[in-house]
């Protein structure tokens, strides 16, 4: 980067440092050194005078030193040669007396990027790992994950593999967690550092002398123990229980993954965990430092995911505070959307009313979609409010609370005759894309119940010319035609005029694509159309499956306190996709394959593997194989039904029995409709060893008194399947003998 | 593990780089990449995180100074945070307010504490008593290090306790302790307290030779229920006594140096300080909140183009004590054409360029009251937006802590030196301060 024309400057210093008169004088020769590192801080290029910084790197000055180690480690790689000058007086610091200068050393030889330095770098930093003061040992555990980082492909040294194992019986605790950290990379390849037992258990007793960064990631590294008993698993949580309460969020949330981890067998004491950290997180939510409560409000707001009712009786915490910012304020009001039950929704609902009116209009509308969110457990108390906000007229308001509107009456149908006496008089206020095609999609679909209906749709056409958006006009295309089912004698002339506009007249090839479309469609008949256009108006099991996802704690557990609550599983998925995935520690997701060769590496001879026979002769299926409620759908779709029965049913349908006995066979609950709800659904999944999956809908019709299962398989393996049918009935007929 | 730090001023320009890891690839990308998108992004800021091309950056804020951490692996984000929180006041520590000035001025010396505290994007030592023997400060110090200086460094890393360094010796042995509270409170327009919580922080500095053990008392409720216990016959004197002046608190959180696992059995905090000033203790209490002021706000629209405001303050505390640099911000519509104000006590002036009045009170006593009243006249407008009516906010500072809390006791025992307890001079002091303190209006 040769700008700032140092030129004159730099050949100034190159005069000053080599002055014998400045290099006597310890201050000069510093100012010198400092006005080096300026320049290069600035960008200019300063690599002329290498040799004389390496000498001056050679005086008692420790300041001086870490200077010129600052500046040796940025020119290296430019100078190869030159560099070889610096290993030089490197090597004789590495035997200084004075611990800082050994450990400075040290550690600028291993930063220096260039080829063939390794050779060099070995023996100093084998030396520095018996080095007697810890600050040098340090540097060189570290040293050695560099150096092999730099190294590359080569075959890893197992003496040095060795002897950082030994190290981690060092004195000095940052030693210990740096080597960890050291063996880690080293054995990337070989799945990471591991942790067996003695290593754990010594690991154990040090915690407490560990300060929180190692505290934090030694709790990391000891997810990958698996105890070998439950008496042994309950002495280490035990042994760890004070960590939940630390004074560092950072090793509060470290040790609540390790707990939820490691108890995964045992969802009482992973509820009981998550009870017990519910003050330091609330704590955290509330503390001063928005980014932590940021982060803390993404885990509780995961947490939520899983036990709705956690927080509920500290709704109060997630009130938004005025000048907190945004960010915060919006997962605060996701977070309150989750903890609404029986006993705080009105207290709730007047809080989210007064963000309705926030000045920003992000927050505004989100507030709204909040109160819609919640209207679909409290329809009336929010449709009530959302109603009172279109009295302000005002057009961010009204078009939020217009497409909370339509999102009501496609999932809750009891309430689209409230939604429709609140529609009139909207249309004057919004003005927006989204908001128009929502009052459009409501006026089409809804319009018998909407007097003025056919009005309202007529202003709309009259300006269609001077529409903007495209996606307005396709919207109400498709509403007026279905209003025109409906309500032929007001629509059939206005209908014409549109048709007419979207052939003739309009530039947008889809609008004029689907203009044709239904005007070819009329002239096939009405009752074709009708056939094609009246599909049904709304669909409240799709409210229900976008609601239940009441997903398993340890569906989330090993992603808790990494990036992933942060950002989102979309989001982080997308961020990481084309991404080689890098084993490492904090990352893997918990697909049990994974995680069970990982284990028989790390421990020979242990080979409790958890393997639950249900009562199913050849089959086993894996527990915690869950599915998202997506990728579900997907598999769904694309799969034939491999084997339909009907079981003999009667009485109503206790979902939470069937969902626990399910449960215990391994098959997984995706989705289920409440009880009493008719028709009944659920859908059901399970995995075996071999990775096949089971995709199960139970259906049950009112007034049948039978049980349709219909089973789809993701590979044909009829004998898999009879067994898995087997089991399903053995637990549905178990089930229904309760009932009965 | 953290790839790379980045220093920005408000500008965006890069201040302070420092890449630890190659994985974060270029390093010009990454510091354009994070000025582009954060930095001179047009709207608010959406997350303290984000992923810009596979990176994370996670940034913190200090006046307009702007920090951030890069990574390219899937860390923990609070640790990240805690990390920058811990830089922060590191630094602060060395040159005190982070600016872009000191920070211009020092940044040497930032990039020795930035080679100290990370080591290949992992943290290493971090404490700034520790640090203090590993950086030389910036001055004149430390041609040759002595003979001394080297043991030091030595014993230092090598000992049990991190926190501490052997050998130190003072002629006065002197401690101070302060608690420090934040007081927050959400209160609506009809006087109902919506959430309130007080945030605290004991702060010690201490100033004790040799090794010495310390022990530290509070009225926590637990603790005087269980003693109340112990001895049978006073528990009614106790409960008469110090039963209604003990306080429940939520949680609470230690400094590395107090022995967690005494703290659990007997609930005693009992620790070898730190040299120096330190955070000993952190909590929070939700319950029996002491709420220094009560804000009753009156806002009546006369007509479309004047406001009347009348705020009354009440002071909620004994006679005796003085409450400081009280401030109320009363908000104002963004149509404001004039403003009238009355007040019996301080000073009050509207800011149009905060759109605010803020009254101005130096010193208030206890149960006292007074008020302020004000008219605002308005610019006739066609926006039909209704003014959101922001709360008004208060700000204060009381001596004595709105928690309840009180130091019962501090005791240092040093078996090896020959100082005891009653030589030791101990000075503490409350201070109660606001910190969200809202009243809608």
């Amino acid at each position: 980067m040769p700008y700032l024309g140092g030129e004159e400057a730099l050949r100034e210093l190159r005069r000053a440092l080599s002055n014998p008169h400045v290099q006597a004088d310890p201050v000069r020769y510093r100012a010198a050194v400092l006005r080096v590192i300026r320049l290069m801080a600035q960008g200019a290029d300063v690599s002329g005078v290498f040799p004389e910084m390496v000498k001056a790197g050679a005086v008692p000055d420790v300041v001086q030193k870490k200077l010129v180690s600052l500046y040796v480690r940025a020119q290296a790689p430019r100078q190869p040669q030159l560099a070889l000058l610096a290993v030089n007086s490197l090597r004789k610091d590495c035997a200084h007396p004075s611990p800082a200068v050994r450990g400075l050393a040290l550690r600028t030889m291993c930063g220096l990027r260039m080829p063939g330095i390794q050779e060099y770098l070995q023996q100093p930093l084998v030396n520095g790992l018996r080095d007697k003061a810890s600050y040098v040992r340090r540097a060189a555990v570290l040293g050695c994950a560099k150096m092999v980082k730099l190294q590359g492909d080569c075959e890893v040294d197992g003496a040095l593999v060795n002897e950082l194992y030994s190290l981690l019986r060092d004195q000095d605790p940052i030693v210990v967690v740096n080597c960890l950290r050291a063996l880690e990379e080293i054995l990337k390849k070989e799945g990471g550092v591991v942790i067996n037992k003695p290593i754990a258990h010594h690991l154990l007793n040090r915690m407490p002398d560990l300060d929180q960064w190692g505290q934090s990631e030694v709790l990391t590294f000891l997810l990958r123990y698996k105890p070998r008993s439950e008496e042994e698993l309950f002495d280490i949580l035990n042994l760890l229980d004070g960590y939940l309460k630390s004074s560092s969020p950072s090793v509060v949330m470290a040790a609540t993954k390790l707990f939820l981890v490691l108890a995964r067998e045992y969802p009482d004491v992973q509820a009981d965990v998550l009870v017990r950290v519910k003050g330091p997180l609330l704590s955290a939510c509330t503390s001063e430092s928005r980014e932590l409560c940021f982060t803390a409000l993404c885990h509780v707001r995961q947490i939520l995911g899983s036990l709705p009712g956690h927080f509920s009786s500290h709704y109060k915490k997630f009130f938004c505070s005025y000048s907190e910012p945004h960010y915060i304020k919006c997962l605060k009001m996701e977070v309150l959307c989750e903890l609404v039950n029986d006993e705080n929704v009105q207290q709730v609902l007047e809080e989210l009313k007064g963000y309705c009116t926030d000045v920003l209009v992000e927050l505004a509308q989100g507030a709204i979609f909040a109160i819609g969110n919640i209207a679909r457990t409290y329809t009336e108390q929010c449709v009530g409010i959302l109603t009172e906000l279109l009295g302000l007229q005002q057009e961010h308001i009204t078009s939020a609370v217009v497409r909370a509107f339509r999102d009501l009456a496609w999932l809750c149908p009891q309430c689209t005759d409230a939604v429709c006496q609140a529609l009139p008089g909207c249309e004057d206020t919004i003005q927006d894309s989204e908001g128009k095609q929502a009052l459009i999609w409501l006026l089409g679909t809804h319009g018998e119940k909407v007097p003025n209906a056919p009005y309202v749709l007529e202003d709309f056409v009259e300006n269609v010319k001077s529409e903007m958006f495209p996606a307005v006009k396709m919207e109400l295309l498709t509403a007026l035609l279905r209003l025109f089912l409906s309500r032929p004698a007001e629509c059939q002339d206005m209908l014409g005029r549109l048709l007419y506009y979207c052939i003739e007249e309009e530039m947008d090839m889809a609008v004029r694509d689907r203009g044709l479309f239904y005007y070819r469609l009329l002239q096939a008949g009405v009752e074709e159309v009708k056939r094609v256009l009246c599909s049904p108006k709304s669909d409240p099991s799709l409210g229900l499956l976008g609601n239940q996802t009441k997903q398993p704690v340890n569906a989330w557990a090993w992603e808790f306190n990494t990036l992933i609550p942060v950002y989102g599983r979309e989001r982080w998925a997308l961020a990481t996709a084309h991404q080689p995935v890098e084993p490492s520690y904090s990352g893997p997701p918990c697909t049990d394959s994974r995680s069970r060769d990982t284990e028989s590496l790390i421990s020979e001879g242990n080979k409790e593997v958890l393997k639950v026979q249900p009562s199913t002769g050849s089959l086993s299926l894996i527990p915690d194989a869950s599915l998202t409620a997506e990728q579900f759908e997907k598999t769904w779709l694309s799969l034939d039904t491999s084997c339909h029965l009907s079981l003999p049913w009667c009485g109503p349908v206790p979902p939470d029995t069937i969902q626990t006995a399910l449960h215990v066979v391994h098959i997984q609950t995706i989705a289920m409709s409440k009880a009493g709800a008719q028709p009944w659904k659920a859908y059901l999944s399970a995995q075996d060893d071999t990775g096949c999956i089971f995709l199960t809908e139970l259906l049950l019709q009112a007034a049948d008194s039978e049980l349709q299962v219909s089973v789809k398989q993701s590979e044909a393996k009829p004998e898999a399947l009879q067994s898995f049918i087997s089991a399903l009935r053995t637990v549905l007929e178990a089930v229904a003998g309760l009932g009965s | 593990m953290i790839g790379g730090l980045f220093i920005y001023n408000h500008k965006g320009e890069v201040l302070i780089s420092r890449v630890y890891r190659d994985d974060i690839g270029n390093r010009r990308n990454a510091v354009d990449a994070f000025r582009v998108n954060v930095i001179h992004a047009r709207q608010q800021v959406r997350s303290p995180v984000t992923n810009i091309a596979r990176t994370s950056f996670f940034h913190v804020k200090r006046s307009n100074i702007w920090l951030a951490a890069v990574t390219k692996q899937n860390v923990n984000a609070a640790m990240v945070f805690e990390f920058l929180y811990k830089m922060c006041d590191v630094m602060t520590a060395y040159f005190g307010k982070i600016s872009e000035e000191n920070i211009k001025n020092n940044f040497v010396l930032i990039y020795e504490l930035l080679d100290e505290i990370l080591d290949f994007g992992y943290p290493q030592n971090s404490e700034t008593g520790a640090l203090k023997t590993f950086i030389t400060q910036q001055g004149i110090k430390s041609q040759h290090q002595t003979k001394e200086e080297q043991s030091q460094i030595t014993s230092q890393v090598t000992g049990q306790i991190g926190w501490r360094r052997e050998g130190i010796k003072y002629r006065r042995n002197e401690l101070f302790l302060d608690v420090l509270e934040s007081v927050n409170l959400l209160m609506s327009p009809q006087g109902q307290v919506l959430s309130a919580h007080v945030s605290g922080r004991v702060v010690m500095k201490s100033y004790l030779s040799g090794m010495p053990e310390c022990k530290f008392g509070m009225n926590d409720k637990i603790v005087i229920e269980k003693q109340g216990k112990g001895t049978a016959d006073e528990t009614g004197k106790s409960e008469l006594g110090s039963g209604k002046q003990s306080i429940a608190i939520d949680d609470c959180t230690f400094h590395q140096c107090v022995r967690l696992s005494k703290f659990d059995s007997e609930r005693s905090i009992s620790f070898i300080p730190p040299d120096g000033e330190f955070e000993l203790m952190r909590y929070r209490t939700t319950k029996d909140i002491i709420l220094p002021f009560r804000v009753i706000p009156l806002v009546r629209e006369v007509g479309r183009t004047k406001l009347e405001v009348k705020v009354v303050i009440k002071s909620n505390f004994k006679p005796s004590l003085l409450a400081q640099k009280i401030e109320v911000r009363i908000p104002t519509p963004l149509n404001t054409s004039g403003v009238q104000v009355i007040c019996m006590k301080g000073k009050a002036k509207y800011k149009a360029s905060e759109n605010a009045i803020v009254w101005k009170i130096k010193r208030m006593a206890g149960m006292k009251e007074s008020q302020i009243s004000a008219e605002i006249e308005l610019l006739p407008t066609n926006d039909k937006k209704k003014w959101a009516r922001p709360p008004i906010s208060m700000n204060f500072e009381v001596p004595f802590a709105p928690s309840g809390l009180k130091v019962r006791y501090l005791k240092v025992f040093e078996p090896k030196l020959n100082y005891s307890d009653h030589d030791v001079i101990k000075w503490v002091r409350y201070i109660g301060r606001s910190g969200i303190y809202e009243t809608r209006c």
